[in-house]
């Protein structure tokens, strides 16, 4: 069997991509409106919605760039995903029944929509949808750029596409994640999110039994390597230090409700009963398939350092080398579809905030109503947007990881404070969020811009996030408390 | 005082502690050193050194950061259900979540101190302490979220206040 490896792997990507397409006719004849195209008429079941919420946490940020992290500076990065627990549990503690409620009196489409609702600014509005592009922009780069990273790795091992560019991979695989999501928006994405999350819970479990079987010792052998050889990659903060892990669990563990595309499919669940059971299951299926961020990185970087394996061209190609390597062909079928699960879930995800901010939110808060015929206006700016990502994701030259990170630290330091704060403390004020959106994303555009390089690798948008809290609770206090609109109040207290 | 008051002064204390960090001047190594033959991976170096300069800075700030995590997610039940018996489970769930960090952070300098650790599961003590530990400490929230989901995040009261408002703002906007 392993001499049609190759051959099996593609047929698996192939069947998935197929299926993605599939999903994506079938859910167009689903969709006939802007709202059925971006949140679904607030009508999924909780499996769908649980499903769909980890996926989109778990991107090809975790699933590539996760691994490749590991294998490059040990365990430090391990903390962005042992904080999931806290991350899920600030998003339903704090935002997921309020922003399920007002989506429901208000109409609510989008994220901005609801800040809109909270301080009846339009400022705000306009300022979380700016947010919104800015980081979706950079996050979805981080997204297509793992995707073809993915599909080269896979193509090269064929004879036919030996020498495919990473230009051609990232044309096809965008190819197919922009037709799903055009023709059948937030429907095609949240059921093809239903597959992901079931391939992505299967390929975490299956690759974490297999990289145990890599060495005879499982993973006791893997850590006296690198004990042998280093010691402080396999400890808690790996080779980045303490500050550096920690920074990551403030910023990823606080920061997980303010990320617009988890947030967004918050408001889509049927009943707000619903969420005592969501919560749990997207825990659960976030953990099982994030072992293979842990097992796949740190059984690379052993045998690496172990002299068992020659040095990876790049850290990003730690997941895809070791599944051409060490896994049956037959699963590692299954593990690289489950890898563009992985990625193309979070994509679909960007790509629908990111039309709705160009098409609806910004439109609203500029001129006071969204554009004519907006089905027709946010397929196209579908399309706008991933060939821009395309190209910042092929101009960027940086690690899947680090981009990655910066796309979460932009929504993390601009969006927690005003929504997760800001929809459970009546004081705080419009003018606080005006302020502390603004001044997160100085500091992360700046840090990123100017390339500077913070002591103990603390990471940027952990140092943005901390200081719009801190500005956004201060200036509120400073001010005296507004009355809210009736219904907002009145679901406040709730 | 008020919650967001606690919340506000647990930011000021991380600030602080993060501008005594960066205040400092980092040690050689201080976020790793490269590999010397093999390009991309960084090694950890001595541990220690990273330390030299912030000391238990770290220790202290992820203390911090668990107690104000706590203090968001108490804001995140409605005023009037905070009763005794959710202080009590707050209470009982931070002392648990710091439990667990003081077992690793002592693991850690322990490995620091001696360069010796014990291995469980297949990972060094104070890595499963981060592994189990840190990830379960806050999965004891999420249960509780699931057990007490009708007593204090969406009581039947609440539920049924909520769906009276949605009638209300209809009729209204009939009405208009």
């Amino acid at each position: 069997m392993e001499e049609y490896r190759q051959p099996i792997i593609l047929l698996f990507v192939a069947l998935y991509m197929v299926a993605c397409i599939w999903v994506g006719l079938w859910a167009m004849r689903r969709t006939k409106s802007a709202g059925d195209f971006f949140v679904a008429g607030r009508g999924l079941g909780p499996w769908v919605v649980s499903l769909a919420v980890f996926s989109s946490t778990l991107s090809g940020f975790g699933f590539v760039g996760g691994p490749g992290l590991v294998y490059a500076t040990g365990l430090s990065s391990i903390w962005m995903a042992v904080c999931s627990a806290l991350g899920f549990a600030t998003g339903y503690y704090l935002i997921a029944k309020r922003i399920r409620m007002i989506a429901e009196v208000r109409n609510a489409m989008s994220l901005p929509d609801i800040v809109f609702a909270r301080y009846g600014s339009d400022a705000a509005r306009l300022l979380t949808a700016g947010t919104i592009l800015l980081g979706v922009l950079g996050y979805l780069a981080t997204q297509i750029l793992a995707m073809g990273v993915v599909l080269q790795s896979i193509l090269a091992g064929t004879e036919m596409f030996a020498n495919i560019s990473l230009i051609a991979s990232i044309a096809i695989s965008s190819a197919v994640l922009i037709f799903y999501c055009v023709t059948g928006g937030i429907v095609a994405s949240v059921y093809t999110d239903l597959v992901q999350g079931i391939v992505m819970i299967i390929a975490g479990a299956l690759v974490v039994i297999t990289a145990a079987s890599v060495f005879g010792g499982g993973f006791a052998e893997a850590t006296d390597i690198l004990l042998a050889s280093d010691g402080e990659d396999v400890m808690p903060f790996g080779t980045l230090g303490p500050m550096a892990s920690l920074s990551w669990y403030f910023l990823f563990g606080l920061g997980l409700a303010g990320q617009p595309h988890v947030a967004t499919k918050m408001m889509m669940n049927r009943k707000l009963s619903d969420n005592k059971v969501i919560l749990p299951m997207t825990v659960f299926g976030y953990v099982i398939a994030a072992m293979l961020w842990v097992s796949v990185g740190i059984i690379m970087r052993a045998l690496v350092l172990g002299d068992v394996a020659l040095p990876l061209s790049g850290a990003d190609e730690a997941a895809p080398a070791f599944l051409s390597t060490y896994a049956h062909p037959v699963l590692a079928g299954v593990v690289f579809a489950g890898l563009f699960a992985a990625i193309m879930s979070t994509a679909d995800g960007f790509l629908n905030i990111g039309a709705a901010a160009i098409i609806h939110d910004i439109p609203k808060a500029l001129r006071g109503r969204s554009l004519n015929n907006e089905l027709f206006w946010a397929r196209t700016a579908t399309i706008v947007l991933s060939l821009v990502a395309a190209a910042i994701a092929l101009s960027s030259g940086q690690l899947i990881a680090i981009l990655g990170a910066f796309g979460w630290g932009t929504f993390a330091a601009a969006l927690v404070p005003v929504v997760l704060i800001g929809l459970n403390w009546k004081q705080a004020s419009a003018r606080a969020a005006i302020a502390s959106i603004t001044v997160s994303l100085i500091i992360n555009f700046a840090i990123q811009i100017f390339q500077i390089q913070i002591p103990y690798a603390i990471s940027g948008g952990f140092l943005a996030m901390l200081t719009s809290m801190i500005l956004f609770i201060g200036l509120s206090l400073l001010e005296k408390p507004k009355p809210l609109p009736k219904d907002i109040d009145r679901i406040m207290e709730l | 005082m008020k919650i967001i008051h606690v919340v506000f002064a647990l930011l000021l204390v991380i600030a602080g502690i993060t501008i005594f960090v960066l205040a400092g001047d980092p040690p050689m190594g201080a976020t790793g050193v490269p590999h010397p033959t093999i390009a991309g991976l960084s090694m950890g170096g001595d541990g220690t050194a990273k330390l030299a300069e912030i000391g238990r800075a770290p220790y202290y700030f992820q203390i911090s950061v668990i107690l104000l995590a706590g203090s968001l997610l108490y804001m995140g039940v409605p005023e009037h259900r905070r009763d005794t018996m959710l202080k009590a489970c707050f209470a009982a769930g931070l002392a648990f979540a710091l439990f667990v960090w003081i077992m690793l952070w002592a693991g850690y300098e322990s490995y620091l101190a001696t360069g010796e650790t014990t291995v469980i599961f297949g990972f060094p003590a104070p890595t499963n302490w981060m592994f189990w530990g840190v990830w379960g400490s806050f999965v004891a929230f999420d249960l509780f979220y699931v057990f007490a989901f009708r007593r204090y995040f969406l009581h039947p009261d609440d539920e049924a206040a909520f769906e009276a408002l949605v009638q209300e703002l209809d009729a209204e906007r009939g009405t208009d």
